[in-house]
């Protein structure tokens, strides 16, 4: 038998990591899943008896979500809070990864620093801002300095403050993956189309906005990609810094799902609205993931040809 | 001249206005976990403890659960630590060797086709608090709540889609003439995977080890629904200070940060130099 013959059967290698893998997302997903969809069509609460014996009350619990005017303001505040967070990450780590990228003197020690945040735990990140924020704390005193006169901003309890807080929360933090994302795709971009367009008397700016800048948009795409999906999920930095208040100001679809859920205990309420969540969500990792095959599969034949 | 001057200058200021933006709250919670209860909530704010003390250090890392003082309730931290500790580690090391080695095989034998990446990132995209709920329900009846196991498990699962998507990358880059070469020369599968594609891809597990385990010691979410007195992790430990209603505990509080923070930052700082190649995800250029 010929060597290249053997290689092919190997087929065992195909599968075994596989498996495992495989078995253990069905094993964690599809009952609950279907669990989901069937503690929605119930009217359970913890508090009353086992869930196998509940009444069916269909779609009630759908309704009740859909006419519950806190829950909608969680969902566009949660894809609000997303729009602004992500493009400002984007921009602030492209434009920290572009000063980064040819080698100066103290260079290593500006990345070091930038790399900082996306390392700590999100909810010490909360916490550590909490305390820095207070009426008559450290970020305010920062502030007064810098303006000259006394800044009083109340960050934790005036409803419009304590948004920009928790989004910026979300941006001191993740613009440090950002800048590591955009750094790798500096790095890597191909020398010679941009030699060529330099010996070819492109100026500076044209060479970033018609050869490297499309270069570098599968980078941006799984930036944005990656940033997204996670901002839509923010829970650590309302729970620790606001408790999602004053009010319900900073109250994201994550905070006010696990209240319904577990401090009000109206579980399937809470089954109804993750259901509708989904949907939602849905929507958006259909184009998410259009974006990435497109991009991918466009790398893929550049690199071919 | 003068110009190159100018352009220096405006790149250092902005480096260092994010450098101080980035230093300020790192500097704020170090400094807090070394200043007696007096100097928590001060104005002016103190930015140098008078007396540094390792007090709040002493009191969370003492053994028990917790003390009560002045009215203010400390928790400790030494079984958190533990915890943390070993459902990060676990799940991450289980993560990064079935994931890595079912990037290979995606990369090298197209199993489970050619969207089957994309179909678990989408699974990653999902926010986890859509499954929190059924999952309370599943896990109890699995006697799974509050568990060790039950708990790997799931950070096992939702940090494959990212093992995967790093990995990728790196295990794209390894030549397949490479491996059939040593494959004509006699060598088995096995001693071709552990000769010629592990030391190339060494760096790749070490950064996608080190992001996953992140993403575990950090996760508040799914450790609050799934787990209740025999395993709590540091972040729950936070956010239990946090919602308590008694005076705000500020110095325990940032010695936990600190404490929490340290060995990811010393672990990244290792392997920094490995950084940057880690971070591609497949969407650059060879």
């Amino acid at each position: 038998m010929s060597v290249l013959a053997r290689l092919e059967r190997e087929r065992i290698f195909k599968w075994l990591p596989f498996v495992p893998v495989q078995g253990l997302l069905v094993v964690l997903l599809l009952p609950n899943v279907i669990l989901l969809v069937y503690l929605s069509l119930l009217s359970w609460r913890i508090t009353r008896g086992a869930w196998w014996n509940a009444p069916f009350t269909w779609l009630d619990s759908f309704a009740v979500a859909l006419g519950d005017e806190r829950f909608l303001w969680a969902l566009v505040r949660t894809f609000g809070f997303a729009a602004v967070a992500v493009p400002l990450e984007l921009a602030l780590g492209f434009g920290l990864a572009f000063l980064c990228r040819e080698p100066f003197r103290g260079r290593r020690l500006y990345s070091t620093i930038f790399l900082v945040p996306m390392m700590i735990v999100p909810a010490v990140v909360g916490y550590d801002l909490s305390m820095l924020l207070i009426d008559q704390g450290p970020f305010n005193q920062v502030l007064s300095l810098l303006a000259g006169r006394p800044v009083t901003v109340r960050w934790l309890s005036d409803y419009t403050a304590a948004k920009v807080a928790v989004i910026g929360a979300d941006v001191w933090q993740w613009t440090s993956l950002t800048f590591l994302i955009f750094l790798s795709g500096l790095a890597g971009l191909p020398r010679d189309p941009i030699r060529a367009a330099r010996v070819m008397g492109a100026t500076r700016w044209q060479v970033f906005w018609h050869v490297e800048l499309p270069l570098l948009k599968p980078v941006i795409a799984i930036a944005l990609v990656l940033r997204s999906m996670e901002a839509l999920k923010i829970f650590d930095y309302p729970m620790l810094l606001t408790q999602g208040g004053p009010g319900n100001s900073t109250e994201t679809i994550a905070v006010y799902l696990w209240r319904v859920g577990w401090e009000f205990a109206r579980v399937s309420h809470a089954a109804a609205m993750s259901l509708i969540l989904l949907v939602v969500v849905s929507l958006y990792v259909f184009v998410a993931i259009r974006v990435l095959r497109r991009e991918r599969r466009r790398l893929a034949e550049e690199g071919a040809g | 001249m003068r110009r190159r001057w100018a352009l220096t200058l405006a790149r250092h200021a902005a480096l260092l206005a994010w450098a101080a933006v980035t230093l300020l709250p790192i500097y704020w919670m170090l400094i807090t976990s070394f200043k007696h209860s007096g100097e928590w909530v001060t104005w002016p704010p103190r930015w140098f403890p008078h007396e540094p003390t390792l007090i709040n250090y002493v009191k969370v890392l003492t053994p028990g659960t917790s003390t009560f003082e002045l009215g203010r309730q400390t928790l400790k931290i030494l079984k958190p630590l533990w915890d943390s500790l070993a459902v990060a580690s676990a799940s991450s090391l289980l993560a990064v060797a079935l994931g890595s080695a079912l990037a290979y095989s995606w990369v090298r034998f197209g199993t489970g086709g050619p969207r089957y990446p994309y179909n678990l990132l989408s699974i990653r995209m999902v926010p986890p608090i859509v499954i929190a709920v059924p999952f309370v329900v599943y896990y109890v009846t699995l006697r799974l709540l509050d568990t060790y196991t039950g708990l790997v498990l799931v950070y096992v699962a939702t940090s494959l889609p990212y093992v995967i998507w790093m990995m990728l990358a790196f295990i794209e880059e390894v030549p397949v003439e490479l491996e059939r070469a040593a494959r004509v020369m006699g060598a088995s599968r096995f001693r071709v995977l552990r000769s010629v594609v592990l030391p190339l891809v060494t760096s790749g597990l070490v950064v996608t080890f080190l992001f996953v385990f992140i993403l575990n010691w950090s996760e508040l979410l799914l450790a609050l629904a799934l787990t209740n007195t025999e395993v709590t992790t540091l972040p729950i430990t936070l956010n239990k200070f946090q919602s308590a209603n008694e005076g705000r505990d500020y110095g325990p509080q940032a010695a936990i940060g600190t404490i929490a923070t340290l060995p990811v930052v010393v672990l990244g700082f290792l392997i920094q130099k490995h950084l940057v190649k880690g971070f591609s995800f497949g969407m650059i250029r060879k």
